[in-house]
């Protein structure tokens, strides 16, 4: 009795006191946030160096505002998020139902199994060579690198969570009027397994970002990767900056969104 | 009350036999053939040491093993597989922990077809049956241990079945919620006259619910006796009668563990 008389997940409050919890969550981000521009800010004042090497935070803000005004940057990033996300829904759409099969049937894994473990240490970025060889440095290339790297934490963690469904549950649904596979699955399978699907498609963005920088630096004509590789070439250090940054901030962002999503759909608790 | 009281249905077992073969070749009896009449709205208790293939019955006539020879009838209908006329209690409870404790309840109504305001409606009777109306919000995680097997009692009794199989499902619990539990399963069991089939190891609990109490014995697993239990409820575990019985039990059952553990002296595979 005593652990069910406090409802989980529900504090007093108003709609004001709401507001300050949420915002006291992100009071952390600000401290390391203004930490790091002070000690950035701190090597400029006394190190003195070049501009071209490393600018200070407010040039580097004033190239972050003229970037923006002049599109630059929002084309950049929605080339790069545009990449990011069409490449790992298109792993979505292959390891999630692909995975599904393996941790269902095992005779499937048995076959399919030594073929990942084969191909899944290989780095996505190994494959830039391959995939600029066959797809050329357009959208092809980098959309084939992503794959790659967002396709194995799917579909691991996703065979993961479809095998380890307790089988009593299973029992319980076919007992309780799941007769065939169809309704089983989505009655009983899907749900159990999808707390660890969440998790797949979570790590994998956050892969998938990561490879779409580097993929970007070695060949690309846009996109933050390229911001920053020709921010190089040019010695313009702002720019690589600049890069940076966004690529920071809109990693933090996409994962809040993965964050809430996981809260929301993940019943195995806080 | 309840509104509608859908009888049980008699359940026949004839030469009801389970064997699995083993991976060197060796055949294993899990199961004798068995015979057995249960008249509806009968509680059937089987009692037997572990191994002694009460469990495997269970699932046999729960649709969730097939036999390797003989038939069970509900009613006229043959046991091909589950079917949610056949309801069953697993020791675990076996609730999904994804959806909330009247989402259980109604797991089963929404297979059946029903409509969701009705669905929600016979869901909270049921609930209130088991006393756990302030509950149907909560998850399952939320509750204790004796709670997640009143919600699965409901979540059984409010598909109406004619049969209800329970598989030790007072095993995991204390003591106290265990007595508890015998109790409210009784007056819920008196109310609506399902068929139950009853699975425990524990002699006293058998005295205590059953109509009939079948005898099993391991090794291979067969029935050693039928003994009916005339005691009107509810029952006093300290009466002479009670005792009296207890005592006709343990002997039957000392005598088979005896056997069992001189065989298992003999031969080290067993």
């Amino acid at each position: 009795m005593t652990a069910a008389s406090a409802p989980a997940g529900q504090k007093p409050g108003g709609p004001a006191a709401r507001f300050y919890r949420q915002a006291a969550k992100l009071l952390p981000y600000l401290y390391a946030a203004v930490g790091v521009i002070a000690v950035w800010w701190a090597v400029v004042l006394i190190a003195k160096p070049h501009m071209s090497l490393l600018p200070s935070p407010l040039l580097t803000a004033q190239t972050f505002a003229q970037l923006v005004a002049s599109g630059e940057l929002p084309r950049d990033a929605a080339y790069s998020v545009f990449r990011v996300f069409s490449a790992w829904s298109l792993a979505a759409l292959v390891a999630v139902p692909l995975g599904f099969a393996m941790g269902r049937w095992q005779r499937l894994e048995r076959v399919l199994d030594p073929v990942v473990e084969l191909f899944r240490p290989i780095s996505p970025l190994a494959w830039i060579p391959l995939a600029i060889l066959w797809f050329g440095i357009d959208e092809g290339g980098k959309i084939f690198v992503i794959f790659i790297g967002t396709f194995f934490p799917i579909l691991l963690n996703t065979i993961a969570g479809a095998k380890t469904i307790d089988p009593v549950l299973i029992r319980a649904g076919r007992i309780l009027g799941c007769a065939d596979d169809a309704s089983l699955f989505r009655k009983v399978v899907l749900p159990a397994a999808l707390p660890q699907v969440i998790v797949g498609l979570r790590i994998s963005f956050g892969t998938g970002w990561a490879a779409i920088i580097a993929a970007e630096l070695v060949a690309a004509r846009s996109g933050l990767g390229y911001l920053i590789s020709n921010g190089m070439e040019v010695l313009r250090s702002d720019y690589v900056l600049v890069g940076m940054v966004t690529i920071g901030v809109l990693g933090v962002l996409f994962d809040a969104v993965f964050r809430w999503v996981d809260r929301r759909y993940n019943w195995m608790g806080e | 009350m309840l509104a509608e009281v859908v009888p049980g249905k008699p359940l026949s077992l004839r030469g009801l036999a389970k064997h699995y073969a083993t991976a060197d070749g060796r055949v294993i009896e899990a199961l004798k053939p068995v015979d057995l009449d249960i008249a509806p709205g009968e509680f059937l208790v089987v009692v037997g040491p572990s191994g002694c293939g009460k469990s495997t019955l269970l699932n046999i006539l729960a649709g969730l093993t097939e036999p390797s020879a003989g038939e069970a009838r509900v009613g006229e209908a043959i046991v091909r597989g589950p079917d949610i006329d056949r309801g069953m209690v697993f020791q675990d409870y076996a609730l999904f922990p994804w959806l909330s404790v009247i989402g259980n309840v109604e797991f089963g109504l929404e297979r059946k077809g029903i409509a969701r305001r009705e669905r929600r409606e016979v869901a909270m009777r049921y609930l209130a049956m088991v006393g756990l109306s302030d509950f149907a919000d909560k998850r399952p995680r939320e509750l204790s241990g004796g709670m997640k097997q009143r919600v699965a009692i409901a979540r059984t009794f409010a598909t109406e079945p004619s049969i209800i199989f329970m598989d030790e499902p007072f095993g995991a619990l204390d003591a106290l919620t265990r007595r508890h539990l015998q109790h409210e399963l009784l007056r819920i069991w008196q109310e609506h006259r399902k068929t139950v089939v009853f699975i425990t190891h524990s002699v006293v609990e058998a005295i205590y619910l059953a109509d009939r109490i079948v005898l099993m014995t391991a090794r291979p697993g067969r029935i050693k006796t039928v003994l009916k239990v005339e005691l009107t409820h509810p029952r006093d575990p300290t009466s002479d009668d009670f005792r009296t019985i207890e005592r006709r039990v343990y002997a039957d059952l000392d005598e088979e563990l005896a056997k069992s553990f001189r065989m298992e002296g003999r031969d080290p595979d067993a």
